[in-house]
């Protein structure tokens, strides 16, 4: 086991690190910016090293300086959190010629699936279902039409180097195809100079469900259920639970089986996220793999008592899983939010500042995560995440009861948040019947912006 | 605030210190960030070898191994060795020689500081020669003068083109005139060369000085530098103490000789491999050409 491990990040997801580390006695090392000199994580690791300025490619994205701090302090591991370096295969790399651990998957696995395309490819060999489509350009309007027909309307057209919405069309009978095909054509050769484009079936309303997986270095690997996180604004999570409302058991062993035969496929090790797109008749379609611990990895915690830091660094330190897919059970609900510095009256701004006047929510089966503290001062150069709220109740219901209460608890005073927002969004009929979709907040903002009127 | 936070009163825990494993230990292994000459910059060594061995940061053009450069420049697969095993002696038994080229031998792992050979650029055929400063600051002696006569030689005779990409101390004295009769050989050699109406381009990298600069180097029909290479005779320092002059901002350096007509251009060595293609693309023979 390791005596000491560096954390490669900030904010509550090192702070959840050092809990873990210290409570499994290993020492930690902190690494912060000169703009987190005041942060909770420099304060809570046994030694902390400032690896340069605030912005973030020179500090918490600067490799050398990291790799360096982690030589000096001793320390054999390295946790990279999530976001910064955790899915860089140049970081994995040289932690592995540094005979550093990488408390993740090998390099070459972060390189695989960090190519959309070839983790497609390897998805379609393994037989994990992926979203149907032209596997590849599309030459002609006759061949559009023969795959389109094939995967059934509606489809969508994109753009092979595409990206920001340009040169993508929505097709959804036959007769507009030929027009949307050659627009979509000239749209992308002006925008990209590269006139390629291939189909996709178009999900109408989907869900994002993602599936947490674990697995080991001597090649088993388990799922601990899946997570929903349909609820998000521009591809920003806001509200995550497990298990996901309306699936049943069937339906999450039929999806944990191939997101089991997904991480198999590319020899995984450690933890990692298969992400689903589904539709409204429960069919699914493999997108992305992330391979590094997600944001809302607690909600999984709690509903299988599964500490997943923990598990990451037995995984790292070559122990073999704790648990079998036999042992794992999905007990209760858990619903988490994400409490960010935004205002959503002015498009989310992101709001920086001192707090004063904090209050946090507590009681039975309430879990925060956070690294703010009264008179903290918010940088402005990091992601406005403040905190986790994480309810766990025996059933839905119960959690949805406690994630309000808690809410209605929760007081961050001096800076703008989403608190409100949040509260109005988990008092939503559809949140509560659990009837919603990853377009949800976008499509009814101003209806649940104006959900709840304040009497005084 | 909160720096009392896991900062209770410690208590001392007495631990039975463990044997570390030395070669377990985690370490920076050498040569793994280097240090930019021009920008100071550490730069991860994989991040320069993708970058065809130019800084990232700054476009400083790192010296590059012959070999590098040969499979930069030639099409895959095309290049065909000559006069590979041809190996320094000992003329004038100079103390140490042997020594240095030993060591040379080992850090380049190849026989002199020049390889010579034929290959094709976009399926065009020609001679092509690269020195290599990490061996013995890629100076000229016998060998080095006598496998570039020969490739000038062999493209004379099989009528081809010639590419030659110098980087040089100059003469090596540890031959003495054995190194310094090499400018008169390799410039005899181009001289036929020419006379065949076949077309010469040097590639100056840096650096390029000495015996070198003052013989093959300079002959090319086209005289093409990289940014920023020193090219010159005698070095600056020595010019300066000579003189007793200062010497103008930017002196042998390639902007500065392209300014003064030394030189012909300045290519980055991302668009060498194009720009060498194109040229020779230009000067291909035709059918009904005369030989003048």
């Amino acid at each position: 086991m390791f005596q000491r491990i560096l954390i490669a990040n900030r904010g509550e997801i090192a702070v959840r690190i050092i809990r873990a580390c210290r409570e499994m006695g290993i020492e930690t090392v902190a690494v912060y910016s000169q703009a987190d000199k005041e942060a909770l994580h420099v304060k809570m690791a046994d030694q902390a090293i400032c690896i340069g300025g605030p912005l973030p490619k020179d500090s918490y994205l600067h490799m050398e300086n990291i790799i360096s701090a982690a030589i000096g302090s001793g320390a054999q591991a390295i946790h990279p959190g999530f976001g910064f370096l955790s899915e860089n295969t140049k970081f994995a790399r040289i932690c592995e010629s540094c005979n550093i651990k990488f408390i993740g998957p090998d390099a070459s696995i972060i390189e695989k699936m960090g190519d959309k395309a070839r983790a497609r490819e390897m998805m379609i060999k393994a037989g994990v279902p992926v979203v149907p489509g032209s596997n590849g350009v599309v030459e002609s309007i006759d061949m559009a039409k023969d795959i389109a027909r094939d995967i059934g309307y509606p489809v969508m057209i994109k753009a092979s180097s595409g990206g920001g919405g340009r040169g993508m069309r929505l097709v959804w009978e036959e007769a507009e195809l030929g027009k949307a095909f050659s627009s979509a054509r000239a749209e992308s050769k002006g925008a990209f100079g590269d006139d390629s484009v291939y189909i996709e079936k178009y999900i109408e309303r989907p869900r994002h469900i993602e599936f947490q997986i674990m697995a080991d270095e001597h090649g088993r690997v388990v799922h601990l259920g899946e997570r929903d996180c349909s609820l998000q604004r521009r591809h920003q999570k806001m509200i995550e639970e497990s298990p996901a409302p309306g699936i049943s058991n069937d339906l999450r062993d039929r999806m944990g089986n191939h997101a089991i035969k997904a991480a198999k496929a590319v020899n995984y090790s450690n933890a990692g996220t298969i992400e689903f797109i589904m539709d409204q008749d429960d069919n699914y379609y493999f997108i992305e793999m992330n391979t590094r611990i997600q944001v809302e990895h607690p909600v999984t915690e709690m509903v299988t008592g599964i500490d997943l830091i923990k598990e990451q660094i037995n995984i790292a330190a070559g122990k073999e899983l704790s648990f079998k897919q036999d042992d794992t059970e999905i007990q209760g609900h858990a619903i988490e939010c994400r409490i960010n510095a935004e205002n959503p009256e002015f498009n989310f701004r992101p709001c920086a500042g001192s707090i004063s006047g904090l209050h946090i929510p507590g009681g039975r089966n309430i879990r925060i995560e956070t690294a703010i503290y009264d008179s903290y001062c918010v940088p402005h150069v990091y992601d406005s995440m403040l905190m986790k709220i994480i309810a766990y109740g025996d059933n839905r219901q119960e959690a949805l009861n406690l994630i309000r209460r808690a809410l209605a608890e929760l007081q961050i005073g001096g800076i703008d948040t989403n608190i409100d927002f949040q509260y109005k969004l988990v008092h939503t009929h559809e949140f509560e019947k659990g009837d919603f979709d990853t377009g949800f907040i976008e499509r009814e903002f101003d209806s649940i912006m104006t959900s709840m009127e304040v009497i005084s | 605030m909160l720096n009392g936070i896991f900062r209770k009163p410690r208590y001392a825990q007495i631990k039975g210190r463990k044997d570390e494993n030395v070669d377990n230990k985690p370490k920076i292994p050498a040569g793994m960030w280097i240090k930019c000459k021009a920008c100071k910059g550490s730069i991860y060594h994989q991040d320069i070898k993708k970058n065809h061995g130019i800084c990232p940061t700054c476009n400083y053009h790192f010296p590059l191994a012959a070999r590098s450069r040969i499979h930069q420049i030639l099409d895959r697969g095309s290049w065909k060795e000559l006069d590979k095993d041809m190996e320094s002696v000992n003329p004038l038994g100079f103390d140490s020689y042997n020594r240095k080229l030993e060591k040379a031998k080992d850090i380049s792992k190849q026989n002199e500081a020049v390889l010579t050979g034929v290959g094709k650029i976009n399926k065009i055929k020609l001679v092509i020669g690269v020195m290599d400063s990490r061996f013995m600051m890629g100076s000229m002696g016998s060998v080095v003068g006598e496998k570039i006569s020969r490739a000038i030689e062999y493209a004379t005779e099989h009528r081809l083109p010639l590419i030659l990409f110098t980087a040089s101390g100059g003469a090596r004295m540890q031959e003495g005139i054995f190194s310094l009769m090499q400018m008169a050989k390799t410039s005899a050699a181009l001289a036929r060369h020419d006379d065949n109406g076949l077309l010469y381009i040097t590639v100056l990298t840096n650096p390029t000085t000495g015996g070198v600069t003052a013989s093959f180097a300079m002959l090319g029909d086209i005289i093409i530098a990289e940014p920023g290479a020193l090219v010159g005779f005698a070095g600056p320092r020595v010019i300066e103490q000579t003189i007793k002059q200062k010497l103008p901002r930017g002196f042998q350096q390639s902007e500065f000789l392209q300014e003064h007509g030394m030189i012909d251009m300045i290519v980055e060595r991302r668009e060498l491999r194009d720009k060498l293609s194109s040229l020779l693309l230009l000067h291909q023979p035709k059918e009904g050409d005369i030989d003048v």
